[in-house]
């Protein structure tokens, strides 16, 4: 049979390819984890440095790149290494050389690579147990296959373990690598004595432990040592601001003092001047009064002196009046000005307040308040955050905050009053808020010296209500779902989160497994795993956070899962409480109890359902009766209302009609049918839909029978569509997995 | 020694289609007492593993050549992994008087009935041929699952094929046909060739009869899938009264699936068209 390749070769290209996905995954990994990895290759290589056990060339010829190692099979001559991976593993099994191997993932359902050693394919475990086996004291060399390939394999290398036993224990006490040999006598006799492969790991392991606690340790100090800095930094500054103050208290009380000693010498001088007037005018008037004295006691001797008696009597009489006038003045001996100054008080409290007052705080500045941290409001609540200058003190805040009005453009809208809260801290939790509104909040400091101006203002806003999510409006299939939610809040948020839990028997676990965050709209179309159930919830998002979980909605994705759209059914079908049984009622409704919209369908009593706007394949099935005369199918969201379905190139569907003879079956579309005879009615019709084919199969679900298939191009996404020609129910069977039989179509 | 004989198998061609192989055998027939031939498609499948195997029954006039060239058959059985076993019409080189005489008696029709009657009796048992000899033919060299076989044929090859399938109930998976004779006992073609065959005693003609068969089956649920062109001249000549089968499986409660297909007739062309169908509506079943 020349046709067929001979086993072996089909062999090599099974080894082939097992070794790229080997590749391919371990590259995957190598790219994760190449951050962490490298600090590791880097330590290993340094220990195994210091160390010192193992060949020094080997070492430093291979550990620096990233090449693949050679493996030892190819020492021998073995078929070619696997592929080169990036990602590489290595291990130190003997004390001559160190050998890579690429990384292979465990996988306990697949064998490892399997190697060629000489002639004989082992794995990896039985190379390792080999090697470990020749340790033992009483083996024969090479008593095995294997055991002689490694001996060959060593001679070749020419190692120094040619000559003696290798040191390939590692005792655990002495904490030394000894022979195998040697753990049976002393001193390691009763000592614990491990294998040097896993003696080196766990020496590694516990110097990288050792290392890591060094590195917090460093990263610690580091920390606190900026810490100081940072103090070091804010002393100087308070030391400076001190200062500073201190100088411009004293200059104030100096100068204060020097205007005062100028105002009052000024005034001494003064007072000084008006008394040394008035005693000088004083003495005027003394000197005046001397000069008169004296010209009257001159004009009274010379009279006297005069012989002739009748001239003195005739003119000593007016000089006697004048002498006797003058006498008759009382002579002002009084001091006009005193010798004392007046000695006023002064009054100097200004200045001892000011003194005083170089001791005492200033008044606050005007505070920071913070912008809103994320995430720190809730629905009734905002925590409100400010600061001070580190050098003012505070003995109290009054924080102050009114609503935004969203529509307070126009002047005349009233401004809001006013709340205040007296606050010790620089933060408050504000509660008795409105949900998903805006305030705008503003804070004084007060202390004992006065009250600051107040800070600027900041507009902080409460997180939204909760979202109130509608399972009518929702749908799945396996590849997804569209959830559909009510806001839950009058104004506008500004996004929504949807988050997903995996729900799973295996973990009680009930981790959000996936978030999906800023939709702008009421609803989201989500990708989801097939098969799984998932538990849905929506977050409203504003600036203070996202709202608390709304209602969730349980998803499965097996099957495609819709709801009725009730808005596009014709008056007289009715659907049951659960929303997936259609009845057309035998009482004819009359025209005008008939209430039509532009969506109703108004001549074929008919519904529309809502598919998931998804492509890909879709199954749901429709129970239906004997006598039940049906259309179901598919049309477009905007199939004609005044229409019926399949009369158009809108909609395409599967009728039953029950004639006096037989059961017919059509299967419509732009109002054509072809000619098919089934003789079996089927109770439980299967509509497979796939979008990618192009296809809209009708099976008989109970048989597995395949009844009919549309080839048509969908250009727009379909919705489901149910008709009842003639009074009757239908049920519709959501959420069913697509039967395997449905893809021979 | 002789059974090894008998099943000895000689390629007569082999040509690599749809990533598998049409071949056509050569065998000496122990129910037919002659040399007959027969196609085999292999799937890419088949090298690997066993396959499920539709056989295929032609109608009038046919070699196991018609099918092989002209359905277009091997595509949709190379991706459903389907072997597709189409054997001649019926014995030839038997020398029997009357043999070459008309094209609807004798050579290429052999109706897939276990002739009774002298001088066909001895050679002409392709009922027999189709249902045991050549499956086990199959099974013996070539990958096929035992288990898994279906039936489908046109015209003659549709009742041959109907007929298979209502009278072993579970042997076959399922069933199609293409313009299958479906009342023969009500045709003339039916009538030549069973009071040819089977002599005048109606009651054996019956046992060949699927509109009679199915209105007494009782076995395992059967789907048959029916095709038929609306301007088959034989349609409207009554010769295939698809009528009376569908009435009977729908009193019998048979699932049968039948399309008047608009405009087509009754040759290959018509079989080409709808070929697709059939073998996933075999596959279906025979994957599953």
């Amino acid at each position: 049979m020349d046709l067929y390749m001979s086993g072996e070769r089909l062999e090599v290209i099974a080894e082939e390819e097992t070794d790229t996905e080997q590749e391919q995954g371990s590259a995957d990994e190598a790219s994760r984890e190449v951050h962490g990895e490298d600090i590791h290759n880097v330590d290993k290589r340094e220990r195994v440095d210091r160390y010192g056990m193992w060949d020094k060339g080997d070492v430093g010829l291979e550990l620096p790149t990233k090449e693949p190692y050679v493996l030892v099979t190819e020492k021998m001559g073995g078929p070619p290494a696997p592929p080169a991976s990036t990602f590489q593993r290595f291990s130190v099994e003997t004390n001559e050389s160190l050998h890579f191997e690429p990384y292979i993932p465990l996988d306990e359902d697949e064998p490892g690579p399997v190697r060629r050693f000489g002639g004989k394919a082992v794995d990896d475990n039985e190379v390792f147990e080999e090697e470990v086996g020749r340790e033992g004291p009483g083996e024969s060399p090479g008593d095995s296959m294997v055991g002689r390939v490694i001996n060959e394999q060593k001679a070749m290398e020419g190692c120094e373990g040619s000559e003696s036993e290798p040191l390939d224990m590692y005792c655990t006490d002495c904490k030394i690598p000894i022979r195998a040999f040697q753990r049976l006598f002393d001193p390691h006799k009763n000592h614990q004595v491990i294998l040097i492969t896993k003696a080196a790991e766990e020496i590694k392991d516990d110097v990288h432990t050792t290392m890591r606690k060094l590195e917090e340790q460093i990263t610690q100090m580091e920390n606190f040592a900026g810490h100081l800095e940072e103090i070091f930094i804010t002393v100087e500054e308070n030391f400076g601001r001190q200062e500073q103050n201190l100088e411009q208290h004293y200059n104030d009380v100096i100068q204060t003092l020097t205007q005062r000693y100028d105002e009052r010498a000024s005034r001494l001088e003064d007072e000084k001047k008006l008394k040394l007037e008035s005693l000088y005018s004083q003495l005027l008037d003394c000197g005046r009064t001397l000069d008169l004295s004296k010209d009257l006691i001159e004009t009274a001797q010379e009279m006297h002196r005069n012989e002739d008696k009748l001239a003195f009597l005739q003119v000593v009489i007016p000089t006697i009046e004048r002498i006797k006038d003058f006498t008759k003045e009382e002579l002002d001996l009084k001091l006009a000005a005193s010798l004392k100054f007046k000695n006023s008080t002064v009054d100097l409290s200004d200045v001892k307040q000011m003194m005083e007052s170089v001791n005492i705080v200033p008044a606050p500045s005007a505070p920071v308040i913070n912008p809103q941290v994320p995430n720190s409001a809730s629905r009734t609540s905002v925590r409100v955050c400010w600061s001070l200058f580190s050098d003012d003190t505070v003995e109290y805040y009054k924080l102050h905050y009114r609503p935004v009005l969203e529509d307070s453009t126009a002047e005349d809208s009233q401004t809001p009053e006013a709340s205040m809260i007296k606050v010790k801290e620089t933060y408050r939790t504000v509660t008795d808020l409105l949900p998903n509104a805006q305030y705008e909040f503003w804070v004084t400091a007060t202390n004992t010296t006065g009250i600051s101006p107040a800070s600027e203002k900041a507009v902080y806003m409460t997180v939204p209500s909760p979202p109130v999510v509608k399972p009518r409006e929702c749908a799945s299939c396996p590849s997804g779902a569209l959830i559909r939610w009510d806001s839950g809040n009058t104004n506008p948020v500004d996004s929504y989160t949807v988050e997903l839990r995996e729900i799973s028997e295996e973990w009680s676990d009930t981790a959000i497994t996936e978030s999906i965050v800023a939709i702008p709209t009421c609803e989201c179309l989500i990708q989801l795993q097939p098969g799984k159930l998932y538990s849905i919830a929506v977050r409203a998002v504003n600036i203070g956070g996202p709202s608390d979980r709304s209602n969730t909605i349980t998803v499965r994705t097996i099957g495609t899962f819709f709801h009725l759209l009730e808005d596009t059914a014709h008056p007289c079908l009715s659907i049951s409480e659960e929303g997936f049984t259609i009845f057309y009622g035998d009482k004819d409704l009359s025209m005008s109890d008939m209430i039509f919209s532009d969506n109703t369908f108004a001549r074929c009593v008919a519904v529309l359902g809502e598919l998931i706007p998804v492509r890909g394949t879709h199954y749901w099935e429709v129970e239906v009766e004997d006598s039940t005369e049906f259309r179901i199918g598919v049309a477009y969201q905007d199939t004609q209302r005044n229409g019926y379905l399949g009369g158009n190139n809108t909609s395409w569907c599967m009728r039953h009609v029950v004639t006096p003879s037989r059961h017919k079956y059509e299967f419509l579309h732009n109002g054509w049918t072809p000619d098919i005879r089934i003789t079996i009615h089927p109770h439980r019709i299967g509509v497979a839909l796939d979008y990618d084919t192009g296809k809209l199969s009708f099976f008989n679900a109970g048989l597995w029978q395949h009844l009919h298939t549309f080839d048509c191009h969908f250009l727009h996404y379909v919705h489901p569509c149910f008709a009842l020609d003639n009074p009757g129910v239908l049920t519709v069977h959501n959420g069913i997995e697509t039967p395997n039989y449905v893809r021979f179509v | 020694m002789g059974m090894t004989v008998a099943m000895a198998l000689t390629q007569v061609s082999s040509n690599k289609c749809c990533g598998g192989f049409q071949k056509v055998f050569e065998h000496d027939s122990s129910e037919l007492k002659c040399r007959m031939k027969f196609a085999i498609y292999l799937p890419p499948k088949a090298e690997s593993a066993k396959c499920p195997v539709l056989y295929w029954l032609s109608g009038l006039t046919c070699t196991e050549q018609n099918f092989v060239t002209k359905a277009g058959s091997q595509q949709a059985a190379s991706e459903h992994g389907l072997i597709i076993v189409a054997p001649d019409t019926s014995p030839r080189g038997c020398n029997i008087d009357g043999e070459e005489e008309s094209w609807d008696f004798g050579t290429g029709a052999g109706f897939y009935v276990n002739a009774t009657e002298d001088p066909w009796k001895t050679n002409y048992r392709m009922y027999s041929y189709v249902t045991e000899e050549l499956p086990r033919l199959i099974n013996a060299h070539f990958p096929a699952d035992p288990e898994k076989m279906s039936i489908s044929g046109h015209s003659m090859g549709g009742h041959g094929a109907l007929i298979c399938a209502l009278k072993n109930p579970g042997k076959y998976k399922a069933v199609s046909a293409f313009a299958p004779i479906c009342n023969p006992m009500q045709c003339a073609w039916g009538q030549k060739a069973f009071s040819g065959y089977l002599g005048v005693d109606k009651s054996t003609w019956e046992t060949y009869d699927a509109t009679v068969l199915a209105s007494s089956y009782s076995g395992p649920q059967l789907d048959i899938l029916v095709d038929q062109g609306r301007d088959d001249q034989f349609l409207s000549a009554g010769q295939l009264l698809p009528d009376n089968l569908i009435a009977a499986c729908t009193e019998k409660k048979i699932p049968v699936v039948f399309r008047l297909q608009q405009g087509y007739d009754h040759s290959y062309f018509f079989v080409f068209s709808f070929i697709n169908d059939h073998i996933k509506h075999h596959a279906k079943y025979l994957n599953a």
